[in-house]
């Protein structure tokens, strides 16, 4: 009792915080009392560059070691690791699961990363590299490190613009919840995968994510994925996002398509003459 | 079966025109004993009338008419040109083409595929069986090509009909179509040739084809936007179509921008047709001049700041305006510095056309009337050396040119590696991947204390650049795009590129290249872009080249450009080398 009084009483003193700072009421956040660094806009900063740690890119649930192509050795091998799904299970569709089954058997030519495709949205977070946010006028960019892909967040728009045509990153807007930045993240093209284990959605999905900052160094990332078309209900994931701390940390360019065209155009080039 | 009151004397026109657009318009003049309306033009919409003119005089032998820079007059009709937006070909509209008769259509397909489809080129349709001329037995012998603005043509022979010949409607009921045409504007029923149902103004024949793809497009804001009709007093003609119930889109007036007193109207007519109606002495109207922004005085202007107090350059930019501007001052404006407004738009639109003529018009940022910005009057991108031409290159430099292996032609592509970094969707180089294109020209600007984000559409790439001085990469790091060191002199930002893996080349640039861009706001919508290329392996002495971005947040996003996860283009032209090779090794096995 004693802890949660108190809880209450700091998210309202962030909260009177965050209102004389935008002149905006903003709703509590039970889960947190870490009050964040603000930013130019009064809101927390979530500016810097970040990344996930984990084995979430290799797949969004429980996965036990496993084998990968055998000319890699164990640099190739899938690692063990916890999953981040909230409560475990992917509530699949029986058609969806069985997609999602022959998706992990062919990934090695289906997977959008292999072919190095933009990696959609919440792919894009927990990929094996950085990312930066630069939270700016009106608007956030998230700059990931994986192909050139980026988001605009859109924090200046009153009513949320459907997108002129669905992309495999689809259309972002946003807004400040106490210290919790969430995005509505949807019209997406329905191509993209959430991990290298064939889990996937469609063009119908709708992410709703929450970005908490939980101490200098980490914010909580939560993503509500909703699909009537594939999933039976909505569901969620979670996990945290780390500063990177070099002194020298860039989000380095990385074109991974020159490394793709084996896999798409190897069937089409000309082989060296004998 | 009111058409007679409609005015039984008035020449038929048929007209195209509309607000923004370079439109065909066609305009028919009939015999005078004949119906109602006459067939006055038929509107294209485009962005560069001169082009246009050339174009219709020099393919479809139409003429100029006097004191009319857009329009030309294709014996009986009219085609008028209107600047401006368009969305798309003529094709699948209400009015999916129109028609020219020619007395060799052979010969003349001849001629145009050796026109090619280059700048203010042709394109030529071919049938499934690979050929362009079809003969239809008892009607005549028929081709289908395209103008650069999208207009589908069908080029006939039809002895009977030379010149303008048709106009071919596309229709869910061709013959309630045509004859809502003859109840309101007269003509004749007939048949062409005794195998094409249609009314018949004057000479000139209406069409009509069942489309069973749903609806036409609506004519309006597509290459042929409307067509025209004359009658002989458009206050008696609205009163009589009044009274067939049919649709006005706009009461008969004097447009602001006429060229004559005549009035116009337009009407709403079956599967989505706009119809302009006009009396006689129509002659079109001006075209709508884009107005440069010449807020240029960089001492005057104070660029606005971020909440926290950094020069502020964020917002939605387009290369737009500077399409066009050659990078080297040319031969042809070397007693001027800088063109007339006219001069510019015609070089943007010759620009436009000589780059890619295959992408159909609706790929064209700069031909689409999307653009709001003027097209810049600078006659080079280059501002120094002063005399607006790159240095001399180096001995060594011409050595390796002298002896590099040439280049291999896409279709001998071997691997997409022949094929260069552009199409194969990697970038365009820290110097290309700035320049102003004929689509995807948009550039977004984010920042965050300490970060300014330029993000280009084209491909889809950003750089992050620290404006904080701060430790580089090192010697073992180099990229594509190289390492962008920022800094603010005054309100202007400085970029210096280093550790760049020299692996794509700007007009034969080394990995030695040093490269420092300067961007500075200019005015409230401009924002100048200086960049400077060092690089001595090739050039004796830097040069620096400039051009403008115009600020165009009220219209233009960026929209993902998926350019790999899209790029049919490689599959399909290494299939066709392919396909070559195996030609070619199969004639070799049979010699």
């Amino acid at each position: 009792m004693v802890t949660r009084f108190k809880t209450a009483i700091n998210t309202l003193a962030s909260a009177l915080v965050a209102l004389i700072l935008t002149g905006n009421a903003v709703l509590a956040q039970p889960t947190n009392n870490y009050e964040p660094e603000l930013a130019w806009d009064g809101n927390p900063d979530l500016n810097g560059i970040w990344q996930a740690i984990g084995t979430a890119h290799w797949d969004l649930q429980d996965h036990e070691a496993s084998a990968g192509l055998p000319e890699m050795g164990a640099i190739g091998a899938v690692p063990p690791g916890q999953g981040v799904v909230v409560g475990g299970e992917i509530p699949y569709q029986d058609w969806a699961l069985e997609q999602k089954q022959e998706n992990w058997a062919n990934r090695l030519g289906a997977d959008p990363e292999t072919k190095c495709y933009l990696p959609g949205v919440p792919r894009a977070t927990y990929l094996p590299y950085p990312f930066q946010i630069l939270q700016g006028t009106g608007k956030i960019m998230i700059v990931y490190g994986y192909a050139e892909a980026n988001r605009t967040i859109h924090m200046d728009k009153e009513t949320p613009e459907a997108a002129p045509l669905d992309t495999w990153m689809g259309r972002s807007h946003g807004r400040w919840e106490g210290s919790t930045l969430v995005v509505d993240a949807q019209d997406f093209n329905g191509e993209a995968w959430f991990d290298r284990a064939g889990n996937f959605a469609s063009s119908s999905l709708k992410v709703t994510e929450r970005y908490t900052p939980i101490s200098p160094d980490a914010m909580m990332y939560e993503a509500t994925i909703e699909d009537p078309a594939v999933f039976t209900r909505s569901w969620q994931i979670s996990m945290p996002l780390y500063r990177r701390l070099e002194t020298n940390a860039r989000v380095v360019e990385y074109k991974c398509v020159e490394f793709s065209e084996e896999i798409l155009y190897g069937h089409l080039m000309k082989k060296a003459e004998e | 079966m009111k058409c007679r009151n409609v005015k039984t004397e008035t020449l038929g026109k048929l007209v195209t025109a509309s607000r923004n657009f370079l439109v065909l318009v066609a305009f028919f003049s009939l015999p005078l004993a004949a119906v109602a309306a006459t067939p006055h033009h038929i509107t294209i919409a485009l962005s560069n009338t001169s082009e246009a003119v050339n174009w219709y005089e020099e393919h479809m032998d139409c003429q100029t008419i006097t004191g009319r820079d857009n329009a030309v007059s294709c014996g009986t009709a009219e085609i008028e040109f209107l600047l401006g937006a368009t969305v798309g070909g003529s094709q699948g509209t209400g009015v999916d083409h129109i028609g020219f008769s020619v007395t060799d259509l052979d010969a003349k397909m001849n001629e145009l595929e050796n026109v090619g489809v280059q700048g203010s080129g042709v394109r030529l349709l071919r049938f499934d069986d690979g050929s362009l001329v079809r003969d239809i037995p008892g009607l005549f012998k028929i081709a289908f090509i395209f103008d650069p603005w999208g207009t589908k043509i069908e080029l006939v022979q039809d002895a009977d009909l030379l010149g303008f010949h048709h106009i071919h409607l596309n229709s869910v009921d061709p013959v309630a179509s045509l004859d809502w045409y003859r109840q309101v504007f007269g003509g004749e029923a007939g048949s062409l040739k005794g195998m094409l149902d249609g009314v018949q103004f004057g000479d000139i024949w209406l069409l009509a084809t069942e489309y069973t793809d749903g609806r036409p497009g609506i004519t309006q804001g597509r290459a042929i936007d409307h067509i025209g009709f004359e009658v002989a007093d458009l206050d008696e003609a609205t009163v009589q179509m009044n009274r067939l119930a049919v649709e006005f889109q706009q009461e008969p007036i004097v447009p602001d921008n006429a060229r004559s007193s005549a009035k116009q109207a337009f009407i709403r007519g079956p599967d989505g047709v706009l119809i302009a109606v006009v009396e006689p002495g129509w002659a079109g109207v001006e075209e709508e001049v884009f107005i440069a922004d010449t807020s240029e005085s960089t001492e005057l202007y104070v660029p606005p700041q971020t909440p926290w107090g950094e020069p502020d350059l964020q917002g939605i930019w387009t290369a737009d305006a500077a399409h066009g501007i050659p990078l080297q001052r040319g031969i042809d404006v070397a007693g001027t510095d800088e063109l007339t407004p006219e001069e510019a738009a015609a070089r943007r639109e010759r620009g436009t056309l000589n780059s890619i003529w295959g992408y159909d018009r609706e790929w064209r940022d700069t031909t689409l009337g999307y653009v709001k910005s003027a097209p810049s009057t600078q006659v080079a991108m280059v501002i120094e050396p002063s005399n607006g031409q790159l240095p001399e290159t180096t001995a060594a430099y011409k050595e390796v040119v002298a002896n590099r292996a040439p280049r291999i032609p896409p279709q001998r592509a071997r691997t997409p590696v022949d094929l260069g970094t552009y199409v194969r969707c990697i970038t365009r180089g820290p110097v290309g991947m700035m320049m102003p294109s004929i689509y995807n020209n948009g550039l977004q600007i984010i920042q965050s204390p300490g970060n300014v984000a330029i993000q280009k559409e084209m491909i889809h790439e950003t750089r992050i650049i620290s404006t904080e001085p701060r430790e580089g990469f090192g010697e073992g790091l180099k990229t594509w795009l190289g390492d962008s060191h920022g800094r603010w002199e005054g309100n202007t930002l400085v970029v210096e590129v280093r550790n760049l893996n020299g692996r794509t080349s700007y007009l034969g640039s080394s990995e030695e290249m040093k490269l420092t861009q300067r961007f500075t706001r200019t005015g409230p919508n401009t924002m100048e872009y200086q960049f400077t290329v060092d690089d001595p392996a090739v050039w004796t002495e830097p040069w620096t080249g400039m051009f403008t971005f115009v600020k165009d947040d009220s219209q233009y996003e960026l929209v993902e450009y998926a350019c790999h996860e899209g790029n049919y283009g490689m599959t399909n032209t290494l299939s066709a080398a392919r396909a070559i090779d195996a030609r070619e090794a199969e004639a070799a096995a049979n010699d």
